[in-house]
């Protein structure tokens, strides 16, 4: 069988404080060495299926390495920037309407999960129709204005169904939406809201720069045994990508730093501001999308693409030789976030244990949305 | 890395799947599904495995599976 990756976490209470944190991985991160062989099209073309979760931010990124690599510019930006955007509200929306009510005891609502994931998946079709927006170079882009609209709105629709409120109207109001609304969502964070918990798992914030760290490229060339891709750090410093990190000077995430620093409360919240501010950027950038074709893109060289995926900076690094990839590297968000001096583990040491501690690392867990699965062990005993 | 495993159907109940991959059979949802799938379809399930989160062409998903073959045989972290 193939192993299913998988985090393991396990906190260590000694008098009554969390004293260890343990993160155990088993994910293949030095499995993309072996496109090693393929020309860079094949590479784009297996992505989507072999690391489909954010298959759309996986091709995106590997596609700006190729074309750096053979000396274009990006290409096609503001369409691919709209799937990425499309797979960021997917990836949001399932967390919201499937995971965040059984955080409240509620049952999942996969009706609402369902409408987000379908109309955001039609996203890419409706680019790029032939289905070849995975080539580098660019595809054949024939936007169809219409039916983005109507995906977009029919997101804007479940999401009010899913909070009871339209999103922007709950931006502007949050206290008032969080006291008032009886949906799962507001509840949680209505129950995130009492200061235990609104600062649970918060320690010292370090989120990741824009483009990601200035010695990343060179670690990444110098990565030779896989060790950088699996514990990845910028000299002492392990940084935070995602969600809280984008978008910590929206004015509601902001006043939540401001008021119980970086814990549960403001990562949840910021994943609500980044699916609105999704949706208001998808919108906008539709206004100036034009019909684009396909320009060569096969040359030797060294290349990383950089994306802002779902879950935080997504790198891949290439090189072409011959007209074939001679290595190739993916350093993902999680290995950031759940680094065993990362976020998770900076939130989590230190912090007083109590009854509930398993869950509330859990929430914790949540907020940080690791792209596999994860489970909470305590150990109380040691 | 997250990667996704394509699982073929073996059978369908209602919004439920049977699904294969590896040697190993699971059962996995298909309620977040926007495209019609029968059996020996191939699907690619989200983290956790208990939801299908699409269906892939055959060529596409044998191609990824002799990949994964590769990786695991490979057998390096």
């Amino acid at each position: 069988m193939f192993p299913e990756a998988r985090l393991d976490v396990t906190l260590t209470v000694q008098s009554g404080t969390v004293a260890q944190v343990k993160v155990r991985s088993n994910r293949l991160v030095q499995a993309s060495r072996l496109f090693a062989g393929r020309r860079p099209h094949e590479v784009t073309q297996l992505l989507p299926t072999v690391f489909a979760l954010c298959g759309t931010a996986q091709v995106l990124a590997g596609l700006g390495a190729m074309e750096q690599a053979a000396g274009l510019p990006p290409q096609q930006r503001h369409a691919r920037q709209i799937m990425l955007l499309a797979e960021t509200i997917g990836e949001h929306g399932l967390g919201l309407a499937r995971d965040w009510p059984t955080l409240v005891g509620c049952d999942p609502d996969l009706p609402a999960a369902r409408r987000i994931k379908i109309a955001m998946v039609s996203v890419r079709t409706a680019l790029y129709p032939g289905g070849d927006w995975h080539r580098p170079g660019g595809g054949t882009l024939a936007p169809q204005h219409d039916r983005i609209t109507a995906a977009i709105a029919e997101v804007r629709g479940a999401l009010t169904d899913l909070l009871g409120a339209d999103p922007e109207s709950i931006l502007s109001n949050f206290q008032a939406w969080i006291a008032t609304a009886q949906t799962p969502a507001a509840r949680l964070l209505a129950q995130l809201q009492a200061p235990p918990l609104a600062g649970f798992g918060r320690g010292p914030f370090l989120p990741m720069p824009d483009q990601g760290p200035a010695d990343l490229t060179a670690r990444m060339a110098g990565d030779h045994d896989g060790a950088y891709l699996a514990r990845p750090h910028s000299g002492d410093r392990v940084y935070e990508t995602g969600p809280l990190a984008r978008v910590a000077w929206h004015p509601v995430v902001a006043g939540l730093l401001g008021d119980f620093g970086p814990g549960l409360l403001a990562r949840l919240t910021a994943r609500l501001v980044e699916v609105v501010s999704c949706l208001q950027e998808m919108t906008e950038l539709l206004q100036d999308l034009n019909a684009s074709q396909y320009s060569a893109c096969v040359a030797d060289g060294v290349g990383l693409g950089l994306v802002e995926a779902a879950r935080g900076l997504l790198a891949h690094r290439v090189e072409v030789d011959g007209g074939k990839v001679k290595r190739y590297q993916i350093l993902a968000p999680t290995e950031w976030n759940f680094h065993p001096e990362g976020p998770l583990v900076r939130g989590l040491k230190g912090a007083a244990a109590g009854q509930d501690l398993e869950r509330r690392a859990t929430l914790l867990v949540h907020a940080l949305d690791p792209c596999v699965a994860c489970h909470v062990t305590v150990d109380h005993h040691a | 890395m997250c990667m996704a495993v394509p699982s073929r159907i073996t059978a369908i109940d209602g919004f439920t799947a049977t699904v294969e991959a590896f040697g190993v059979e699971r059962q996995t949802s298909l309620m977040l599904l926007g495209e019609d799938v029968a059996v020996g379809d191939y699907l690619i399930l989200g983290a956790g495995g208990s939801f299908a989160a699409e269906k892939v062409p055959e060529d596409a998903a044998l191609e990824a599976l002799n990949y994964l073959s590769q990786v695991l045989a490979d057998g390096q972290a």
